[in-house]
């Protein structure tokens, strides 16, 4: 038997439907709060690795505290009126209209609250805003669907920087040293988040942002794009290398090292020439001379939406690719790396895709060459991309993105042991 | 049985209809024929007219109704005075001395005058509407106010903004921020005081605020008539003028005091300062105090700078953006961007953007300051 108070929801809810609903929110619930145990989380923000995100971790903590009982008690005392009060068809009991005391009590209490919160909240706002004690500064550009990082020519944390550096993806920092990100797009709004080392900053077309990085060991600590930016947004993804100062300054040495041919007549060879017959009309290799002897320079302002193509002069050195999205070293490398202690971290990263191979041999043990094959034979079938050049009538002919240049196997080969080099 | 009134036109339609017939008898022709069907044509007329009396019985209302000559509608007496024909007139009067003087008073009128017949129609025909005054009142509201209200609101703006504006362009530059303060403070100041006294007469919030209105009308057109102050064109910054080689009439200018830098200030890649002594240094975000000479931009990306004159004579900051070769091979021009030449303290804002590296110019990227050699800034793109 009903009473009327029950007959609404007897009409959408069968008994059995009735049991099985709370099941349902606990397993769900459950599940949520035991994901906040996973383990392999690299893009925690509860594990602060900087003294920026370190403040935020300080600020975030107690205030998300005094949420929490808040939250509980304010919970707590809903759930023991709903019970308590139900409607067994009892008398409406007496109505009174206002009580000075409690309201008054009620709007100082939340005040003295928030205004504890603001005094930290607006000193962090301000600490995490300072740029004069930049030690090193960084040029960070979004496009559809990856980050570009120029490195200033000048001093970055110690190391001189006697030219501009360009890398793609994977960001290699001082550790110890106040980095400052000065970010912008080249397309649409893209945001710059590495969890572990500081919050989130848009990259705004035409606008420059500027976002404090510190890293307080040496490691690598991942992010993503956090702002919807289109077909590939999920695969935009970047990482934050820390290195020893003498480790970065090893990078920075290489990096700025000059280009050096392949031996004339390798496979290598043929590749530079494949190289510079596809590729080189996008992707710039600084140094890379055109048959004529001239430099070769790319011109992906011709061919991309966003004007850039990833600068390829050391691809070696990195990681991963595409937006940091494909690792270019195995599996098995990218654990050990990840989980090295920071003392050893340095000396590994520093050797790419060679870690781990013995003196002498000539194919490198960590190399992820599957991957880079794939990407080369075709690369929107990996990561989509707008690069149907059939469909490119909105945009002039530009591609967003990398498109598939029908490589054949032989070109492949010859491709991958040139860009082998790029080290 | 015939009442008076038809009995008048029974007769003319008699008399018509004799006419008729004596003007065809003894007019021939043509002419005799034309004369009687016009007289044939008066005597249908004058029979309608004569059945429509007999129909209404002369209109003879108390006859029908009696009583009804006191409370029928056409008996109530108009509620007050009209103010259209005199608007009207205004407007009639106003066409005239517009086409003598010009065009604008005469457009004006024109207006004025229809405006003025609209409402004095609707006026008119909704005071006969019924007996009852407050709901003639109404429907002359109902039909009018959705025409009103848009057009006189709009009307009203129309003067604040014009009125304004012509203070603003007279005005100062300086004093211009003064007179919007304490313009600004009175408007809070009046509406607070309205709001504030609630029992306040319709009247004199309406007087108050057509007073308001007049005045700033009034010292508008004194502005007007007055003139603006000299306000200095801008010129086209092309590459030559940027580069200090167009002929001096192109680049007579000058905004000497541009400040369109506000809003971007924080989003600068480098403040960008030629200093008393004329020495050109860039400032960057993170490095308080450490004078740049080079700077490294992005490519493709779009990169803003600010710049600021320190130095007692008006300089411009230009950007050397390259030379490249056309598609053709032709050489091409040098390309430039630049600010306006700025008077000493003024600042400006330089936003360009370097699709190619800098190794693809035949010609260095640099900041420079055109008419003043050995300072500049270089600009890697790498
Ligand atoms: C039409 C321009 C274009 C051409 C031609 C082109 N690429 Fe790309 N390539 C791109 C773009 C754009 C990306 C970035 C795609 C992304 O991550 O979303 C890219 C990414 C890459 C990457 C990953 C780089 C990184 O660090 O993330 C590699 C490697 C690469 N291309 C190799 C090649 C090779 C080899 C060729 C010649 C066979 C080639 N590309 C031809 C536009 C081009
Ligand atoms: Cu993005």
């Amino acid at each position: 038997m009903h009473r009327s108070g029950d007959n609404v929801s007897s009409l959408s809810a069968t008994p059995q439907n009735r049991r099985r609903w709370p099941i349902a929110a606990l397993v769900v619930g459950v599940g949520v709060v035991l994901g906040g145990c996973a383990k392999n989380a690299p893009q925690d923000t509860f594990r602060p690795a900087g003294s920026n995100s370190q403040r935020i971790d300080n600020l975030a903590r107690p205030v998300f505290y005094i949420a929490g009982i808040v939250g509980v008690i304010v919970l707590s005392v809903i759930t023991y009126c709903v019970i308590k009060f139900k409607d067994r068809g009892q008398d409406i009991p007496e109505q009174t209209h206002g009580n000075p005391k409690l309201e008054i009590a009620l709007t100082i209490l939340p005040a003295i609250i928030l205004a504890a919160i603001a005094v930290p909240t607006v000193v962090t706002v301000f600490a995490l805003d300072k740029k004069s004690d930049s030690q090193c500064v960084i040029n960070v550009t979004g496009q559809q669907w990856w980050w570009e990082y120029d490195y200033t020519a000048g001093n970055c944390g110690g190391v001189e920087i006697t030219a501009p550096i360009v890398t793609a993806g994977e960001l290699v920092i001082p550790a110890h040293t106040n980095v400052l990100l000065r970010i912008t797009s080249r397309d649409v709004i893209h945001s710059f988040w590495i969890p572990r080392l500081n919050g989130k900053r848009d990259a705004v077309p035409g606008r420059l942002s500027t976002l404090r990085m510190e890293a307080s060991q040496p490691g690598i600590y991942t992010g993503q794009c956090t702002e919807f930016c289109g077909l590939s947004h999920a695969r935009m993804r970047q990482a934050a290398v820390a290195l020893d100062t003498n480790d970065f300054k090893t990078w920075v040495d290489n990096q700025l090292q000059a280009y050096k041919a392949p031996d004339p007549g390798s496979l290598a060879a043929t590749g530079e020439a494949t190289f510079l017959a596809q590729c080189s009309k996008c992707h710039q290799i600084n140094g890379i001379l055109k048959p004529d002897g001239t430099p070769s320079l790319a011109e992906p302002d011709l061919y991309e939406v966003s004007g850039a193509a990833p600068n390829l002069t050391n691809l070696m050195t990195r990681t991963a690719f595409a937006g940091w999205t494909f690792d270019l070293i195995s599996d098995k490398c990218r654990n050990e790396l990840w989980n090295a202690k920071p003392a050893d971290f340095g000396a590994l990263y520093l050797q790419g895709v060679w870690m781990d191979t013995p003196a002498g041999a000539t194919t490198p043990v960590c190399f992820n060459e599957a991957n880079l094959r794939s990407w080369l034979r075709n690369a929107p079938a990996m990561k989509p991309m707008f690069s149907d050049p059939t469909q490119l009538a909105s945009t002039g002919g530009r591609y967003r993105g990398m498109p598939n240049l029908n490589l054949s196997e032989a070109q492949i080969d010859q491709l991958v042991a040139f860009l082998l080099e790029r080290k | 049985m015939f009442t008076t009134g038809s009995k008048l036109f029974l007769g003319a339609t008699g008399l018509s209809i004799a006419g008729a017939v004596v003007f065809a008898a003894t007019t021939g022709g043509a002419e005799g024929w034309l004369g009687a069907v016009g007289l044939t044509t008066l005597a249908v007329v004058f029979a309608f007219l004569a059945g429509i009396n007999l129909y209404t019985r002369d209109a003879n209302v108390p006859a029908l109704e009696p009583g009804v000559e006191h409370t029928a509608a056409a008996a109530q007496p108009a509620p007050h005075g009209s103010l259209w024909p005199l608007v009207a007139a205004l407007g009639a009067g106003g066409i005239v001395v517009g086409l003598v003087s010009r065009p604008v008073v005469f457009k004006v009128s024109v207006i004025v005058l229809l405006a003025a017949l609209v409402e004095w129609l609707v006026q008119a025909w909704s005071e006969r509407a019924s007996a009852s005054a407050s709901y003639n009142a109404s429907i002359r509201r109902r039909l009018l106010n959705p025409l009103e209200f848009p057009i006189l609101g709009a009307l009203v703006l129309g003067v604040v903004v014009y009125g304004f504006s012509r203070i603003m362009l007279t005005a100062p530059k300086s004093a211009g921020r003064i007179i919007f303060i304490v313009i600004g403070a009175v408007v809070l100041f009046a509406g607070f005081l309205l709001a504030s006294k609630r029992g306040l007469a319709k009247t004199t919030v309406a007087g108050v605020a057509t007073l308001g209105a007049v005045a700033l009308l009034g010292v508008g057109v004194v502005s007007a008539v007055q003139g603006q102050r000299t306000i200095d064109q801008h010129p086209e910054l092309t590459s030559a003028v940027c580069l200090g080689t167009a002929s001096a009439a192109q680049t007579a200018e000058i905004d000497h005091r541009a400040s369109q830098a506000v809003a971007m200030k924080s989003s600068v890649a480098a403040n960008i300062v030629l200093t008393k002594d004329n020495r050109l240094v860039a400032f960057v975000n993170g490095y308080p105090n450490v004078e740049f000479h080079e700077l490294t931009v992005p490519r493709s990306a779009e990169v803003n700078v600010l710049f600021r004159n320190d130095s007692p004579t008006a300089r411009r900051l230009t950007a050397r953006l390259g030379t490249f070769k056309a598609s053709d091979g032709t050489p091409g021009n040098e390309q430039a961007s630049c600010t306006t030449k700025l008077r000493q303290g003024g600042q400006a804002f330089l936003s360009f953007r370097v699709v190619k590296p800098a190794l693809a110019s035949s010609s260095p990227y640099a900041f420079i300051i055109p008419g003043l050699d050995g300072q500049e800034i270089k600009l890697l793109v790498p």
